[in-house]
This record gives structure tokens, C-alpha cells and sequence, in this order.
């Protein structure tokens, strides 16, 4: 039950992922700057700090699963997605043992994981010749808007997902 | 025993490495098909979108309703002084359709490639990464559209299908072209005949499309329109692409680079039609039938 609920949710993060672009006025969405939502990845990270105990990796299967859907829904170049989420998750959930979870660390947290999802993503995709961005136009125009875009969007996120993570997170260990 | 753990956190990497590789070679080669995971997974993300978007576009639609009521009376002023200048452009109109068709019946060519059989569609999404110039569309192989077809709005072309689903499919739009994607244009100028060029990429930093190969002794104006000419194999003719910009020399100094400023409107879409082109399809008997009747 837990486990079909993240999904939904996660699903419909990930629609409206898509919708925000086409939906948002196009001076905002459209800019010089490429702002691009990873609304899935913070989720996943919300998981990964308050659903995850140490050694359970449930933020890692859906980083994988989703990550795959969005390769196909919105990019048509499978696996690159997929792999950075997983890294992502699996990077943040090592940390976040050795950490307090007071909402500043999360946040912390979650703009490194953003961060370093954006970033690996732009290391494959000018592998494989997708963008020509040079790196310090990449870092400007892209990597520094995307990770304040989603903070906005993540401290939206927190206070109506913390609780309620953490509530899945006891019924999970009970049952 | 850390060694064991070791080893297997290698292993792990490794062959996420593998598959990483070995997925993006899949998809990123000239794939004529999605595979059927993909069409599934497509499909039914799709329908969550579909669902998802209908409240939104509601609340969506009446702001903008409610925008538009504001400068209607304007808009209505302009248009009533354009409805009399039309009344006599249609009559023209109907005199040369029916010259053409004469025409064509004598010569005894009845298909031209101008025709084209529209699918109308709606965009459900864009692509959320601003790498990949792409929307997801409503209609897919179910109801005829296909890989390469050209897509247009009212205004003009923004791009074309680069995969069909079922029932959705992806569009690449003009400004994610690039020199695998071509389109064989003419350039429509006044008291002179159609010069031809190859749209062959977009300028991101302007926001035009490249119009390449266009002879040395060619004279272009800014403003003259460009427009598809059919000879590619897949566009119809008489698409309307956009307007030249600029002109220059090309690196080599063989051939002229024109700047064309699309017509259409590349961000705000929400309708759009595909472009099934006929001449192709009459080769096949079955789909001729099919839209006879």
C-alpha cells in the first residue's frame, strides 16, 4: 500500500514535470536560462532521508524505475536518467547516515543531489554529443538555476511530505 | 567481511556501466520503431497525462478567455476592415482552384504534392530537460501518424514526429533540428522565381533556423518567405517555415547562409496538426481506400 502510493506520486510528479514546461509562461520556462525540473529526484530524496533507514535502499529502486520512465517519456535516450538517479540516491542515502535531519541539512542535501544529478547528466549527454555546452556557460545558464529552481520546489515539498514519510516509515518497520 | 562487500560494490558499478552503455547505443541509433516496452511505457504515462492536464488546461483556458475578452473590441475593428479586402481574394481563389483543376485534368495529373490529409492533435507535454527540443502529442500510430511526418500549427511548421507510439507520439521541434534533420525549401520572392535551399539547423543563440545552400547569384530580401518545397520525400509542399532574416556568405564563400525567423510560435503550443502527405500513400492501395471512405 505504502509502496503504491510513492508511486502514484511519483507519477504524477513526473507528469507534471513535464506539464510545468508547457504550462508555465513562456518567459519564465523559456528563458535564457535553462532551468530544468528534477521534481522526481527530490521526492526521491525525501525519501532517501526520512523514509530510508540505514540499510534499507528503497530511494535506490525508485531513483532506477523512474529514472527509466522519464528516459523514455521525455528524452528518448534510455539509461541516462536511470543511472544518475541511482548514483544520486544511492550518494545521498550513504550520507545522510552520518547526518542530523533538521530541515536546513535536508536541504543541503537535496541541493547537492540535485547538483550532482545535473552535473552527471551534462557530463553523458556531452559524451554523447547532445549538448555542446561549454562547461562554464553550462554552469551559469543551467546547473545554478536548476538547483535554485528546485529548492524552491523542494522547501514546497517538505513540509507537506516530511510527516507523512516518516509515518510510512514507522507502519513499514512494524508490519 | 569487507573484501566480499567490496568486490560486489565494483561488480555493481560495472555493470551499471554496461547497461548504461549499452542502452544509450540502443537508443540512440536511427531507430525506424520504438521498441514495445517503450510504446507501453509511453502509452501509458500518456493517459496519466492526459487525465492530469484536462483540469489544468480548464483553469488554464479561462485566464487566457478572460485575457482575451480585454482587447476584443480592438481586434474586431482591425478584422471587420480585413473581412472586406478577403471577400474578393476568395472569389480569386475560387477562380484559379477551379483553373487548376482544369488544368491538371487535361494534363490528366491529378495528385500534387501540396495535399496533404491533416491529423489534428494536442500537446499533453514537453520534454522537461531543455537539451531535448521535444513535446509528446495525443495521437500515434492508431490514428496514421508516422515517424518523419511534418508537424504544423496554424501559423506555420514547428517540427516533425521523431517517434510514433500507439497513441502518443514525440515531436522534435524546428529549434532541435540539426543536419540529420533536413528540409528542402523554396524561398518565395516577389516578381522573381523560387530560389531553393536546405534548412539545415537552428541558432539557438538568435532563435533562427539555418537556410544553407543557397546560390551566390541569388538576390534574398529580408522578409521574403520560405516556405517547404516537397522535394525531401516526406513534407508536403507549401508548408509555411518563416521569413529570411539575414543574409551572409557561407564559410567555404561557395554558397549564401540565410537566417530564417520561423513563423510559429516555438514555446506557447498547444495545438497542432500532423501532416500526412498523400502522393506518398497512394502507392498503397489499402490506405487509399482507407481514406476514400
Amino acid at each position: 500500500m505504502i509502496r503504491l502510493t510513492i508511486s502514484c506520486l511519483l507519477i504524477i510528479l513526473l507528469v507534471f514535470q513535464g506539464m510545468a514546461m508547457s504550462l508555465l509562461p513562456a518567459k519564465i520556462a523559456y528563458s535564457e536560462l535553462l532551468m530544468t525540473p528534477h521534481w522526481v529526484l527530490c521526492f526521491v530524496l525525501i525519501i532517501a532521508i526520512f523514509f530510508d533507514k540505514d540499510d534499507t535502499y528503497h530511494c535506490v529502486w525508485y531513483g532506477m524505475i523512474f529514472g527509466l520512465l522519464i528516459d523514455v517519456v521525455y528524452t528518448g535516450v534510455l539509461g541516462v536518467y536511470m543511472v544518475t538517479y541511482t548514483i544520486v540516491a544511492y550518494v545521498i542515502h550513504g550520507v545522510h547516515k552520518w547526518v542530523h535531519e533538521t530541515f536546513f541539512v535536508s536541504l543541503l542535501l537535496a541541493m547537492a543531489g540535485v547538483g550532482l544529478a545535473d552535473a552527471v547528466l551534462y557530463v553523458i549527454y556531452s559524451f554523447v554529443q547532445i549538448t555542446e555546452m561549454p562547461w562554464w556557460n553550462y554552469v551559469v545558464l543551467r546547473l545554478v538555476p536548476t538547483i535554485l529552481a528546485n529548492v524552491v520546489f523542494f522547501v514546497f515539498l517538505y513540509p507537506l511530505m516530511k510527516n507523512r514519510v516518516e509515518r510510512w516509515s514507522d507502519m513499514w518497520k512494524s508490519t | 567481511m569487507p573484501s566480499l562487500f567490496r568486490r560486489k560494490r565494483l561488480m555493481t558499478v560495472l555493470i551499471g556501466f554496461i547497461i548504461l552503455v549499452a542502452l544509450i547505443g540502443f537508443s540512440m541509433r536511427d531507430r525506424s520503431e520504438l521498441s514495445v516496452p517503450e510504446k507501453f511505457l509511453q502509452d501509458s504515462v500518456g493517459w496519466v497525462q492526459t487525465v492530469l492536464l484536462a483540469p489544468v488546461q480548464l483553469f488554464d483556458d479561462s485566464y487566457q478567455n478572460i485575457q482575451k475578452m480585454l482587447n476584443v473590441y480592438d481586434q474586431n475593428e482591425v478584422l471587420k476592415t480585413r473581412l472586406d479586402e478577403y471577400k474578393g481574394l476568395i472569389q480569386e481563389n475560387q477562380q484559379l482552384q477551379k483553373d487548376n483543376d482544369e488544368l491538371r485534368a487535361a494534363l490528366d495529373k491529378t495528385e500534387s504534392l501540396r495535399d496533404y490529409t491533416p491529423i489534428q492533435s494536442t500537446v499533453i507535454a514537453r520534454s522537461s530537460d531543455r537539451w531535448f527540443e521535444q513535446m509528446t502529442i495525443n495521437k500515434g500510430e492508431e490514428h496514421g501518424v508516422e515517424k518523419d511526418m511534418a508537424v504544423i500549427t496554424s501559423e506555420g511548421m514547428v517540427g516533425k514526429i521523431i517517434s510514433a507510439g500507439s497513441f502518443h507520439s514525440t515531436v522534435q521541434l524546428l529549434s532541435g533540428f540539426d543536419e540529420s534533420n533536413k528540409i528542402s525549401s523554396w524561398v518565395v520572392r516577389e516578381d522573381e522565381e523560387n530560389t531553393f535551399g536546405l534548412i539545415e539547423g537552428y541558432d539557438s543563440e538568435s532563435g533562427r533556423l539555418l537556410l544553407e545552400g543557397i546560390s551566390l547569384d541569388e538576390e534574398l530580401e529580408e522578409g521574403d518567405t520560405v516556405i517547404s518545397s516537397g522535394l525531401g520525400g516526406v513534407f508536403p509542399s507549401d508548408l509555411r517555415i518563416g521569413t529570411v532574416d539575414e543574409v551572409e556568405n557561407d564559410q567555404s564563400g561557395l554558397t549564401k547562409t540565410a537566417y530564417v525567423e520561423p513563423f510559429a510560435d516555438l514555446f506557447d503550443i498547444s495545438h497542432v496538426i500532423v501532416v500526412d502527405r498523400d502522393v506518398q500513400s497512394t502507392n498503397d492501395e489499402e490506405e487509399e481506400e482507407g481514406e476514400g471512405q
